[in-house]
């Protein structure tokens, strides 16, 4: 099924909050799976993967330490965790690369990497193991394999600006995919009570007049 | 600047945000409907209706088309039989007399085809990349009879029921966007008719009056056959379309800082630049006169059973006499006229009757404050994305700019966080619930960002002042979205409400006036403290009838010869 992007965007926010995500996380992941629909990527499969991995259980463990030049965490790295840190740090990255070790679902970085060249109004390239891509925080090259889970990611500032790509206006996603993140946004939706029908939502009042 | 030099600075937002001047706030010039119909005019659009096919049962389907300089759009509409017992105001609701698609060109047959097995389902449908809106409408049941009968029995409606009542029909939600699969607002915001917001719900309601005004003549003529009269042009032009509005539009004010700062601000600019002139022309000064005449009509016809607002609407009444007794003083003669205007009225007016003459005193200066309506939309992509580099000493600051009065309050206590906004799982709508007798607080949207903030602050206090925020944010992804919304507080300075949107005496029925005046809509008639109907396009030209002289200010009544 075709889906607007905005459509792509309120469900991967209530997805990610649904799974245990902050409120400013879930944000994020709707901004990140919107960007990556709009390039042609699968966004909605990339989350869908990352939160069937349930890492918010333990959020700590999986949030990258940003002290140095390498960044790892305690366990595997969260992509919302670790992009929002990246994102945050775009004035560190002018001053050098940064490396992360151990991250998954690593295509949820791409769109977090874009927020670093809209920032510094520079091109960024991002290395994932054998996946190479380059963007000026609007279009998106990407080339090689890009694994399930990345043993090395180094992003640096890039003197090139990558080709200019078709940005897409509607996203097809895998349909087992996004079947899961309605599930997981079911999650934020209050059961209904007749109380809350008639109270919550105002009148009780007849439109018959 | 005024005579004695002197330039007036907007209203502070501490004294506009407030939610009770918000929901006290008035249509003016700037508002998107007459946004629209000057345009349509000035770029003469036409418009067509190639097909109108419904059955004597009121049964089928009709399209209306505009065409703009560059694009065209389609109204599709589908008129339904809707027993009596179906017909529910509530967004709840699974049958309309009539539901609309907005449709970006013409449409095929196979679009009709398309759209009639998706459009009458509305939520439960799926429309496409080709259409802009979908929305629904129930007829108002009293005034509908009464047309339908009098025209049918050779005679025109009563205009004194028409001015009651103020509609035919009535809209239950008009969805944009991308809702339900429609396009996104990104597909047609470079066009110079979408730029400015809510162009494409404004021109879908605007074809909609013309389609429900066709329907009723329709429908008079299957009851009265050659006897039926045809509806007056005068009379039909005080049909308005009703909008019945709940909860879905107090969160869109909170969740969109930017844009709402964009419409509030330049509303305030626009008073701010006619305060500050020096002194006031006889036309000018004539033509204010003769559109506060004529507001104090439409006021008249504004009816309200909500005790909050028949209070409101009292104070109205005594406002507009005091202001008219002021008038004939010298008050428009002196120097800086309108500065000492607002600021008499700022002692001797209700909040109501303050807004309305800010509203007022606009109108002669199109040629100042229209230029404004450009800034209205939300084209600033970057402000999303936190500025990590932020030191906590600064986002202390703008904690401290935005959300001061909020520091003091005891957020724990049962009265200052007595609700809750949730979403029901029962139809995706937003609700407001009472956290302290309802199992809702697990749910909880973020729609109380003083509180948010305040939080927020609390947890700063230990954090050295020259820290980049991402540290803080790297340990507290829980304030993540507060620092957002703080750091946004930069471009936004109207971007947040200056009350608590959780308290026990909340009234989002303020929230949804605030929003709807930006509409245009008049008539504000709340069936409860969080649902409210109004009116749009009443006394607005049909598209056969506008033309440069008509597409303004039409919303303010002529009396009758």
């Amino acid at each position: 099924m075709s889906f607007s992007l905005n459509e792509i965007e309120a469900t991967s926010k209530r997805a990610a909050r649904g799974a245990g995500y902050t409120w400013g996380h879930a944000e994020e992941a709707g901004k990140a799976t919107r960007w990556l629909c709009a390039q042609g990527l699968d966004g909605v499969a990339a989350l869908a993967s990352l939160l069937q991995q349930d890492l918010s259980r333990s959020p700590e463990m999986h949030v990258p330490c940003i002290s140095g030049e390498g960044w790892a965490g305690t366990d595997v790295l969260c992509p919302l965790a670790a992009g929002s840190a990246l994102s945050d740090s775009a004035l560190v990255l002018e001053a050098a690369p940064v490396t992360l070790t151990n991250v998954t679902t690593p295509t949820l970085l791409l769109p977090f990497v874009s927020n670093v060249a809209r920032i510094l109004n520079k091109s960024v390239a991002i290395t994932i193991d054998g996946a190479e891509a380059q963007t000026d925080g609007i279009a998106l090259h990407l080339t090689g394999p890009m694994p399930d889970q990345a043993q090395s990611v180094t992003v640096r500032l890039e003197q090139v600006a990558p080709p200019t790509q078709r940005q897409h206006s509607r996203a097809t996603p895998d349909p087992a995919a996004w079947s899961a993140l309605t599930g997981f946004a079911h999650r934020t939706y209050a059961p209904a009570t007749e109380e809350s029908r008639l109270r919550g939502a105002g009148a009780g009042l007849s439109d018959n007049d | 600047m005024n005579e004695s030099g002197q330039h007036i600075a907007r209203r502070d937002p501490a004294q506009v945000m407030r939610l009770s001047r918000l929901g006290s706030l008035h249509q003016c010039r700037l508002s998107f409907m007459r946004q629209l119909t000057r345009r349509m005019a000035r770029e003469e659009w036409t418009f067509t209706r190639p097909a109108f096919d419904i059955d004597a049962n009121g049964v089928g389907h009709a399209v209306y088309t505009a065409q703009g300089p560059d694009h065209a759009y389609s109204l599709v509409a589908f008129a339904h039989d809707l027993p009596p017992e179906k017909r529910s105001d509530r967004v709840i609701a699974e049958a309309w007399d009539a539901t609309f698609t907005l449709f970006d060109g013409v449409p095929t047959a196979q679009d009709i085809e398309r759209l009639s097995q998706n459009v009458p389902l509305q939520e439960a449908g799926r429309v496409s990349e080709h259409e802009l809106s979908l929305s629904r409408a129930n007829r108002s049941v009293r005034l509908w009879a009464h047309v339908v009968d009098r025209l049918a029995g050779g005679q025109q409606p009563d205009l004194d029921q028409i001015y009651d009542v103020g509609y035919l029909m009535r809209t239950t939600a008009v969805y944009g966007s991308g809702k339900f699969g429609a396009a996104d607002r990104e597909k047609t915001a470079g066009r110079p008719e979408f730029n400015a917001p809510f162009q494409t719900e404004m021109l879908s309601v605007y074809l909609t009056r013309t389609f429900v005004r066709d329907l009723v003549q329709h429908m008079a003529r299957v009851k009265g056959g050659k006897n039926t009269a045809d509806l007056d042009a005068d009379i039909a032009r005080w049909l308005g379309i009703g909008n019945s509005t709940g909860l879905g539009m107090a969160p869109f004010i909170v969740n969109h800082p930017i844009l709402f700062n964009n419409w509030i601000m330049v509303r305030e600019e626009a008073i701010s630049r006619v305060r500050s002139l020096p002194s006031a022309s006889d036309a000018e000064i004539a033509q204010f006169l003769n559109i506060f005449d004529r507001s104090t009509l439409s006021m008249s016809w504004w009816r309200s059973e909500h005790p909050v607002q028949i209070r409101k609407l009292a104070a109205l009444t005594s406002d507009i006499q005091a202001i008219s007794k002021h008038l004939d003083g010298d008050v428009l003669t002196q120097d800086a006229p309108w500065d000492r205007l607002i600021t008499w009225a700022e002692d001797a007016l209700s909040e109501e009757g303050q807004e309305l003459l800010a509203s007022l005193m606009l109108e002669p200066y199109g040629d100042l404050v229209d230029g404004l309506a450009s800034c209205m939309a939300d084209s600033n992509l970057n402000a999303q994305i936190i500025d990590g580099a932020m030191p906590v000493s600064e986002v202390r600051e703008l904690i401290l700019s935005n959300f001061e009065w909020a520091l003091e309050l005891d957020w724990t206590a049962e009265p200052n966080c007595a609700r809750a906004w949730y979403v029901s799982e029962e139809k995706l709508e937003p609700r407001l619930g009472e956290r302290f007798e309802e199992p809702i607080a697990e749910y909880e949207q973020p729609l109380a960002p003083a509180r948010d903030a305040a939080l927020a602050y609390k947890e700063l206090a230990d954090w050295d002042g020259e820290t980049p925020i991402r540290d803080f944010l790297l340990q507290h992804p829980e304030h993540r979205h507060n620092i957002r919304r703080v750091q946004i507080g930069r471009v936004a300075p109207y971007g947040e409400i200056r009350d608590n949107t959780i308290s026990a005496d909340v009234m989002p029925i303020d929230m949804l006036r605030a929003k709807l005046s930006f509409f245009g809509a008049t008539h504000f008639d709340p069936r409860s403290d969080r649902w409210v109907r109004i009116c749009m396009y009443a006394g607005a030209p049909y598209p056969e009838e506008l033309s440069d002289d008509t597409a303004d200010t039409w919303v303010y009544p002529e009396p009758a010869a």
